[in-house]
């Protein structure tokens, strides 16, 4: 009697175990699917592209970039960094015939295109790197 | 949300089904020698598992997913366990009733006290401290001095010191640009890790040396930035394997028993051909609970009860332990990847690479893929301090798991 029970109850086990282990692997599926990945449509945007392992602020994987951008450390500002070493407005990405302008609005520490200090207005070309207090971004431009 | 609240259920429900079935037939099993107080303890384990992964969701806006699968372990562990000696499963029941209460314990209390970086010092003395006091009060148990024994309970150190260890490391690499300034500053951590592990080796305990040496190595891996440190520390670490094979009989017969098993059948190689046997025995889908063997396998509760898994529920069964032990440790690493805050990312890692190197060395073991060493697998074996100790760092990952942010705001 024992037997034919043990005999039947060991499928049923194996069976619910991995009904359990499945229906952990698609919560987790779900769960990877909410994180916010690389952007799917055709809009240009910035990368983090950070040495550092942590920076004592917020700072985003990606922003998106509209018409005009404006970054800094004020709240006023599309991208907002509190990065100590940006200023309260820091630059502006305006987008122009087509082509985005990186413009450094008299910044304190200055912005780096590809290792150069940009004086006024500088025109971005995909691939760029922009360095601006602890981090830099890749900008990634799309026609 | 409404398609996410059924889905969490799901898992949940699934697992009482489990325990319910497996209680049942426990308890048919069993029946000539059944008394109230163990149907009680097996249902009062089945509640207090429900309810707290059902609180836990509830309290915690971590993960949801590594107590869940914890407690799976658990339950198939609990119930092999109970099978081979029901003495020694209720005694089980009551260690994970405490472990248990344990992790919500740990969990409060880590979450609530802050500057866990700051006290490297503490870390580094009271495993030092947990070390001599094994090694004067300690008793010896299958060649090795590795338990306290007070009055009528035992407990092993070293599974404390674990959990230090990875503190200790977590708060030096926290803190890794006011070590370097020092003179010798990147020496101090393998000098305090050397010391761990010589501890370790004059109590025999090889096993621990294994879990120690290689968690050093994989946070080293990933965070020192001083290069050849990594590599002197590969470098000691095979050499000090190969003095070890000529030093220490123990390991040269673990060694021989891995090559050949077959030889030494009738003394040494023993237990891993049982194990080996029993696996085979097994097949796919096992031979039923309570119609194996298992009790040919020596020290079958603890080491071994992977082979008495495998062959009464199947090899099936076998490699789902094995994947959720894959599932907690990529949730580990995904929870080590969220967090901001370097000291509990560390720490997260830490306690992954733990379960998965624990898991890993033994599963090779009894199947003969790695060199056997004796230590037991987290949640699953039978034991006391592995099991409290397990929970204390499950409760430290789930605090990990949480998005902790003090010290962040600081406007500049």
């Amino acid at each position: 009697m024992y037997n034919i029970f043990s005999l039947i109850f060991k499928y049923v086990f194996i069976v619910i175990i991995y009904l359990f282990i499945l229906s952990i692997i698609r919560l987790i599926y779900l769960d990877i699917k909410g994180i916010d990945t690389a952007p799917l449509d055709d809009s240009s945007y910035l990368k983090l592209v950070n040495k550092k392992d942590t920076l004592p602020f917020k700072v985003k994987e990606y922003y998106h970039l509209a018409d005009e951008a404006y970054l800094g450390r004020g709240k006023d500002n599309e991208i907002m960094i509190k990065d100590p070493y940006i200023s309260k407005k820091h630059l502006r990405i305006v987008k122009d015939e087509g082509d985005y302008y990186l413009e450094d609005l008299n910044s304190a520490n200055g912005t780096y295109l590809n290792g150069d200090k940009i004086m006024d207005v500088a025109q971005l070309k995909n691939g760029d790197r922009i360095r601006i207090g602890q981090v830099e971004f890749l900008y990634v431009g799309r026609e | 949300m409404m398609n996410k609240k059924v889905s969490y259920k799901l898992p949940r429900n699934l697992l009482v089904l489990f325990e319910l079935m497996a209680l049942l037939l426990l308890f048919i099993y069993d029946k000539d020698n059944l008394d109230k107080l163990t149907i009680i303890y097996g249902i009062t384990l089945i509640f207090i598992v429900y309810i707290s992964n059902f609180i836990l969701l509830r309290i915690s806006t971590g993960d949801s997913y590594i107590f869940l699968i914890v407690t799976m372990l658990i339950s198939i562990g609990v119930i092999m366990i109970y099978r081979i000696d029901p003495l020694l499963g209720i005694k089980q029941v009551l260690w994970i009733g405490m472990g248990i209460i344990i992790f919500f314990i740990t969990y409060f209390f880590f979450k609530k006290i802050k500057g866990w970086e700051e006290w490297i010092w503490l870390y580094g003395i009271s495993s030092i401290i947990l070390f001599i006091m094994t090694l004067l009060l300690g008793t010896r148990t299958k060649g090795s001095i590795n338990w306290i024994t007070i009055g009528r309970f035992g407990f092993q150190p070293s599974e404390i010191i674990k959990i230090l260890a990875i503190f200790l490391i977590s708060s030096y690499y926290a803190n890794y640009e006011k070590y370097k300034e020092k003179k010798y500053g990147p020496y101090y951590l393998m000098g305090i890790m050397y010391i761990f592990i010589m501890f370790l080796f004059l109590q025999r305990d090889l096993g621990a040396v294994l879990i120690f040496y290689s968690l050093f190595l994989a946070l080293q891996f990933i965070y020192e930035e001083n290069r050849k440190l990594v590599l002197y520390n590969l470098l000691i670490f095979i050499v000090s394997g190969t003095l070890g094979y000529f030093i220490f009989p123990h390991v040269k017969i673990r060694f021989e028993t891995w090559l050949n098993p077959w030889k030494y059948i009738d003394n040494k190689g023993y237990q891993i051909t049982q194990s080996l046997f029993a696996i085979a025995e097994g097949g796919f889908f096992g031979t039923g609970i309570g119609l194996g063997y298992p009790d040919f396998i020596p020290e079958v509760h603890t080491d071994f009860i992977f082979s008495a898994i495998c062959e009464e529920m199947g090899i099936f069964t076998g490699i789902g332990i094995i994947m959720l032990f894959l599932i907690l440790v990529y949730r580990g690493f995904k929870i080590a990847i969220k967090q901001e805050i370097k000291f509990y990312r560390i720490v997260a890692l830490g306690i992954s690479i733990l379960f998965g190197i624990q898991s890993f060395i033994i599963f090779g073991g009894v199947l003969k893929m790695i060199p056997l060493t004796g230590i037991t697998i987290p949640f699953v074996s039978y034991g006391g301090s592995s099991m409290l100790s397990s929970f204390i760092a499950l409760g430290i990952l789930q605090v990990a798991s949480e998005e902790l942010d003090f010290e962040v705001e600081k406007d500049g």
